[in-house]
C-alpha cells in the first residue's frame, strides 16, 4: 500500500508541466520558525501559480539568520535562481553578533509582509494605560520586567525605544528574553512580568479572549479592527515594525535582476499568495526596487543606534 | 554502556590514559576560564550573569580532573578490552570522504563511499561490490527523500544525469 | 453532554473506512520517516506536512495526526534495537532498552513500548479533550522559579543514569553541561566559548550530539571489537510477546509515566525529554528488581516511552487552549492547524467545537492504528538485528548522516557528527556512560536561564527562589532524593550504593 502510495505522489509531482525557473529558496532558521513558514509558503504560492514548476526550500538554521546569509552570500554568487528569506531581525542579529556579511552583500528584492510589535500586560494587572506603564518605568525602571524574544532582536529593540522615548535610561531596562514568542507569551500570562512586547499576532486570540490587556502597538496607525492606541499617540515617538524579506543572490546582471523581481512582484500580487497572507495573519507590506533599499538603509541606521543604546553593540 | 566493572587488580602502576583523560578535563576547564575571562560581567538585575555558571562548571570539570588523577595513581579505572584501530580508521575515513565530497560529488556518491568504507571496517572487503551497492542505495533514498520528500538533500553528477 | 456528542461525532467521522485507511497510511508514512536516526518528529511531520494538503479536510487531519504520532513513536524502534535513539526524548529508552533486546528480548520491549506508547496517548488524549483548561491553568502558575525547582529534581535524577562510577557520570555530566554552554548566552546576546566560529553562535544542536554520540559511536565501539565481539545478537530468546510477568511489570510504569509525562508536556517550558528522565528515576526508585537496572529493566522502557507519548499529547495542551507552541512539532503543526482553518487560542474550543473535537478523535484513531501497525510488525523489526552487521552499520551511518544533511545541510554539521562520534566512542572505551552529556546539554541551558530570570524578576532577591510553595515542594523532593539514599546508606543497606561509597573516597 505504501508503494501504491508513494507511487501516487510520483504520479502527481511528474505530471506538473515544467516551468523556467526551478527557484531554491534559503530559510535561515529552523523548520517551524517565522522565516521558514514565509519560505515554504513562498515555495506553494509559487508553484501554485505557475511562477515556477520546482521550487525547493533548504533550512540553513543559526545566529539569528547571519550563517544563513553568510552561506548564499558565498555559494550562491550569480546564481539567479536561488533567493533567501530575511528580515528585520536580521538586521540586528548582524550587528550583535558582528556578522562579516551584512545585507549589503546580498541583493535585497522584496519586503514581503510586516507585523507590528504590541506591548500588553496581563489583564488582572493594575496597569490600564501606557502612561501608567510609563510612570512605572519612570519610577523604577528596575520593578518594571518585559517579556519578549532573544536579546537584541525586535522586541528587545522596541522596549529600548519606548524607555528611551520616555526618557528613562534604556541600558536600566530590566527585560527578560525568551526563546521565543510562546514562552514569553506564557510568563505575561502566568503574571511572571510585569509587561510583554511581542508581534501582535502572538497575542491577538488573548487580547480577543480578554486575559491580555492591549495597551499599544508600534505602527504609525492604529490596525484596523483594533481599538488600542498607536505609540505615537501615548506620547511615545516609535514606530517599529518587524517585516520580512526576499533578497537574491550578489552579483547578478540587471536583466537576471529584473527577472527575480518580476517573479516576486508577480507573486505578491497573486491571489494565492493574498490567501496565505490572510490565512497565516500576515500584513501586506510589499515594497521593492529603490522604495525598499532606502527603507532597509534608514531601519539599518537606526537599529544600530539603538543597540547601541542597550548596550548590545558597542 | 560499560563492559563490566574490573575493580583494581594487579597493577598498581599509574593509568596512563586516565592521567591524560585528567589533563583534557582539566585544560578544558582552563579554556572556559580564558574564554569567559573576557566576558562583559554585567548581568542586569540579576547577580547570576553571563559569567557565573560557566565559572562554576569550570570548577568542577577542575574538581573531577583532580579526582580522575586520583583514582588513575590508585589503578581504579576499569580495565580496557583491547580495540581494533583498522576498523576505527575505516568508518571514519568513510565519515570524512562523505563530508569532503558532499558538497561536490553530491549525497549518492559520497554517502555511498562512506556506505562502503563502513562495510570495509565491519569486514567486507569487497569494494567493487559495495561501493556501487552502496550508490545505487543511497541514490534511491536520495530520490524519496529528496524528490518526493522535498528534503534538501545536495545533488551532484550523478542525481542530475536523471533528474 | 455537549462534549460528548462533539467527541462522538467526530469518532464517527473519523472511523469510516477511508478516513481509517488515510490514518494508517499517515502512521506507516511517520513510523517510516520517524524511524530513521537523527530525523525526529519535528523534521517527519514537517516532510510530511504537504502530503496532507492533497486531501479533503477531514482526511487529511486524520492523516496529520497518524503522521505526527508516527514520527513521535518511530524514534523509539532504533533506540531499542540498535542504541541509536534519533532524538532527546528515546535517549532514556534505549539505556534499559536496549540491553534487554541485547538479551534477545527485543520484542517484548518493542511491545511494551508501542502498548505503552498507546495507553498513554489513549489517557492523554482524553486528559486533553476533558481537563485541558484546568491543566493549562495549573502550567501558568509555573514561572521561572518553578522552572528552576523542576531542573534541580530532574538534576537529581540524572544520577540514576550514571551507570556504576559516580566520577564516571559526574565527568558525563559537566562535559555535557560544558558543551552547554557554548553559543549566544540567550539573556545577554553575548557569545560564549564560540571563539569567533559563527557556527557555534547557536551552540551545539541536540539532536547532533545525541546522532553522534549514540549512532556513530556505537558503531565505532563496535566495530573496534574486531571479532571477538558478539558475534551476533541472538534476535529472539524466548517469548517474541511479552510475559504474564512482563504484563504486571509494565502496567503501573505505563499508568506513572502517563502522570509524569502529560502534565510536563502541557508546561510551556517543560520538554518532552525531562518527563523521560524523572519516569525513569520514579521507575529505578519504585522497583522491586533494581538488579536489573543497567541490564535490562522493562519498567525503565516501559515508564519513559509512556511519558514520552503522554507528553506529547501535553505539548497540544497549550498549543490548542493558548496558542503556544512550546516545542519545534507544535510549530510546525500549528502551521499545519491553520492549513485547516484551526485557530488554536483561548476561544477555539467555544467558536470552533466540531474541528477540535474531530482533531481529538483523529488523533485518538490515530493512536489506535499506531498499535495496529506495529504490533505485527515487532517480528519484522527484530529481524534487522539479523542483518549482517556490515550491512546493518553501514545502514545505520547512511540514515544518521542523511538526517543531519537534511536538517542542516552543512560540512561543518558533519564535522561535529564525526568529532562527536570519536568521543563517543573514546567514552565507551573507557566505561563514561554517553546519556549524561545529552542529557547536560539539554538541562544545563534551561536551568541557567530560568535562574537567571528568576533573579531578574526579583532584581536580584535570592529568597524568591523558595518562597512559591510549588518551587519550594519541588526542591524538598530534590534534596529528599539526594539524602535519603545517603541515609539508607549510612544505615548499611544497598551494596551498589556502598560501593559507590568505597570509590568516592
Amino acid at each position: 500500500m505504501k508503494h501504491f502510495f508513494l507511487a501516487t505522489i510520483l504520479a502527481g509531482a511528474m505530471s506538473l508541466p515544467a516551468y523556467a525557473a526551478d527557484y531554491t529558496i534559503i530559510a535561515p532558521a529552523n523548520p517551524g520558525g517565522g522565516w521558514d513558514q514565509t519560505a515554504r509558503s513562498l515555495q506553494t504560492v509559487m508553484q501554485q501559480e505557475g511562477i515556477s514548476g520546482n521550487v525547493q526550500v533548504q533550512n540553513v538554521p543559526g545566529a539569528g539568520g547571519t550563517i544563513g546569509l553568510a552561506q548564499f552570500a558565498s555559494q550562491q554568487k550569480g546564481n539567479a535562481n536561488a533567493l533567501i528569506v530575511g528580515g528585520y531581525v536580521m538586521v540586528g542579529a548582524i550587528l550583535t553578533n558582528k556578522s562579516p556579511v551584512t545585507l549589503k552583500d546580498v541583493t535585497p528584492i522584496a519586503r514581503l509582509t510586516g507585523e507590528y510589535e504590541a506591548v500588553v500586560v496581563p489583564a488582572s494587572s493594575d496597569i490600564k494605560t501606557m502612561a501608567d506603564l510609563v510612570e512605572a518605568l519612570k519610577k523604577d525602571p528596575g520593578a518594571v520586567s518585559w517579556a519578549g524574544g532573544s536579546a537584541g532582536g525586535t522586541d528587545h529593540i522596541a522596549v529600548g525605544l519606548i524607555a528611551k522615548a520616555a526618557g528613562v535610561d534604556p541600558t536600566k531596562i530590566n527585560y527578560i528574553a525568551y526563546s521565543g514568542g510562546g514562552e514569553a507569551l506564557a510568563a505575561i500570562l502566568g503574571s511572571q512580568v510585569t509587561a510583554g512586547v511581542s508581534g501582535y499576532g502572538e497575542f491577538e486570540a488573548q487580547v480577543k479572549a480578554g486575559t491580555l490587556r492591549l495597551l499599544a502597538v508600534s505602527g504609525p496607525e492604529r490596525i484596523a479592527g483594533v481599538e488600542a492606541p498607536t505609540l505615537k499617540e501615548s506620547g511615545l515617538d516609535v514606530v517599529v515594525e518587524n517585516w520580512r524579506m526576499v533578497a537574491a543572490a550578489p552579483g547578478l546582471s540587471d536583466e537576471q535582476k529584473a527577472a527575480v523581481s518580476a517573479d516576486i512582484e508577480k507573486l505578491a500580487k497573486s491571489a494565492g499568495w493574498q490567501e496565505v497572507l490572510k490565512t497565516k495573519g500576515w500584513q501586506d507590506s510589499y515594497l521593492a526596487g529603490d522604495a525598499f533599499n532606502a527603507q532597509l538603509d534608514k531601519d539599518v541606521a537606526a537599529t544600530e543606534g539603538v543597540l547601541k543604546d542597550i548596550g548590545l553593540v558597542k | 554502556m560499560t563492559k563490566g566493572h574490573h575493580p583494581s587488580t594487579a597493577t598498581r602502576r599509574p593509568d596512563r590514559a586516565a592521567l591524560f583523560i585528567a589533563a583534557v578535563l582539566a585544560a578544558i576547564a582552563g579554556l572556559i576560564f580564558w574564554d569567559v575571562s573576557r566576558l562583559a560581567g554585567a548581568a542586569g538585575y540579576s547577580q547570576v550573569g553571563p559569567t557565573t555558571v560557566p565559572y562554576a562548571i569550570a570548577c568542577c570539570l577542575l574538581g573531577l580532573a583532580i579526582w580522575t588523577a586520583f583514582e588513575a595513581f590508585r589503578g581504579d579505572f576499569p580495565e580496557r578490552e583491547r580495540q581494533e584501530v583498522g576498523p576505527v580508521i575505516w568508518i571514519v575515513a568513510g565519515l570524512a570522504a562523505q563530508m569532503l565530497l558532499l558538497n561536490v560529488a553530491g549525497f549518492s556518491i559520497a554517502t555511498g563511499i562512506l556506505f562502503a568504507l563502513t562495510a570495509r571496517g565491519f569486514g567486507k572487503r569487497k569494494l567493487w561490490f559495495s561501493l556501487p551497492l552502496g550508490i545505487v542505495l543511497c541514490f534511491v533514498v536520495w530520490v524519496i527523500f529528496a524528490k518526493l520528500l522535498q528534503l534538501s538533500l545536495p545533488a551532484g553528477p550523478l542525481e542530475r544525469l536523471f533528474f | 453532554m455537549a462534549t460528548f456528542d462533539f467527541l462522538l461525532q467526530g469518532l464517527l467521522v473519523a472511523a469510516q473506512p477511508m478516513n481509517l485507511l488515510y490514518a494508517l497510511i499517515g502512521v506507516t508514512l511517520g513510523t517510516a520517516v520517524g524511524v530513521l536516526p537523527g530525523i525526529g518528529p519535528a523534521l517527519t511531520v514537517a516532510l510530511l506536512l504537504p502530503v496532507t494538503y492533497r486531501l479533503d479536510p477531514g482526511g487529511s487531519l486524520i492523516m496529520f495526526a497518524g503522521i505526527y504520532y508516527g514520527g513521535m513513536y518511530g524514534g523509539s524502534t532504533t533506540s531499542i534495537l540498535l542504541n541509536t535513539p534519533g532524538e532527546s526524548s528515546s535517549i532514556v529508552t534505549a539505556l534499559e532498552g536496549n540491553k534487554m533486546a541485547r538479551a534477545g528480548r527485543g520484542g517484548p520491549a518493542l511491545a511494551t513500548a508501542a502498548i505503552g506508547s498507546f495507553v498513554a496517548g489513549l489517557i492523554a488524549t482524553l486528559g486533553l479533550a476533558f481537563i485541558a483548561p484546568y491543566i493549562v491553568k495549573l502550567a501558568l502558575v509555573f514561572g521561572p522559579r518553578e522552572y528552576f525547582a523542576l531542573m534541580v529534581l530532574a538534576f537529581v535524577t540524572v544520577s540514576s543514569a550514571f551507570g556504576d562510577s559516580t566520577l564516571r557520570g559526574l565527568t558525563s555530566l559537566f562535559v555535557g553541561l560544558g558543551l552547554a554552554v557554548i553559543g549566544i548566552d540567550q539573556l545577554t546576546g553575548q557569545a560564549r566559548l564560540s571563539f569567533g566560529v559563527p557556527e557555534l553562535l547557536d551552540g551545539i544542536e541536540v539532536t547532533t550530539l545525541a546522532v553522534a554520540m549514540f549512532a556513530i559511536g556505537e558503531t565505532l565501539f563496535i566495530a573496534a571489537q574486531g571479532d571477538k565481539g558478539p558475534d551476533k545478537v541472538e534476535a529472539v530468546r524466548g517469548s517474541i510477546w511479552m510475559s504474564a510477568n512482563d504484563w504486571a511489570r509494565s502496567w503501573k510504569a505505563w499508568l506513572r509515566g502517563t502522570f509524569i509525562g502529560f502534565p510536563i508536556g502541557a508546561m510551556p517550558a517543560g520538554g518532552a525529554e525531562i518527563g523521560t528522565f524523572l519516569s525513569y528515576a520514579t521507575e529505578k526508585r519504585l522497583t522491586k528488581h533494581p538488579e536489573e537496572f543497567g541490564n535490562g529493566a522493562i519498567e525503565g522502557v516501559a515508564g519513559p516511552e509512556a511519558a514520552n507519548n503522554a507528553s506529547a499529547a501535553g505539548t497540544l495542551v497549550p498549543l490548542l487552549t493558548l496558542g503556544l507552541p512550546t516545542t519545534a512539532t507544535a510549530a510546525i503543526m500549528l502551521a499545519g492547524f491553520q492549513q485547516y482553518g484551526l485557530q488554536p487560542g483561548p476561544l477555539l474550543f467555544a467558536t470552533n467545537p466540531q474541528l477540535v473535537w474531530g482533531l481529538i478523535a483523529s488523533l485518538l484513531i490515530a493512536n489506535f492504528m499506531l498499535l495496529v501497525l506495529n504490533l505485527p510488525l515487532i517480528g519484522l523489526w527484530v529481524k534487522l538485528l539479523t542483518i549482517p552487521k556490515p550491512w546493518l552499520y553501514a545502514g545505520i551511518l547512511l540514515f544518521a548522516t542523511l538526517g543531519t544533511i537534511g536538517a542542516n545541510p552543512s560540512v561543518y554539521e558533519l564535522g561535529m557528527l564525526l568529532a562527536f562520534g570519536l568521543l563517543g566512542y573514546a567514552m565507551r572505551v573507557f566505561g563514561y556512560p554517553i546519556a549524561p552529556v545529552v542529557v547536560g546539554l539539554i538541562l544545563g541551558p534551561l536551568a541557567e536561564q530560568q535562574l537567571r530570570r528568576a533573579l531578574a524578576i526579583s532584581q536580584g532577591d535570592y529568597s524568591v527562589l523558595i518562597t512559591s510553595p510549588i518551587a519550594a515542594v519541588l526542591l524538598l523532593i530534590a534534596a529528599a532524593a539526594l539524602i535519603v539514599p545517603l541515609i539508607l546508606r549510612a544505615r548499611g543497606r544497598g551494596e551498589v550504593l556502598s560501593q559507590l561509597a568505597a570509590s568516592e573516597d
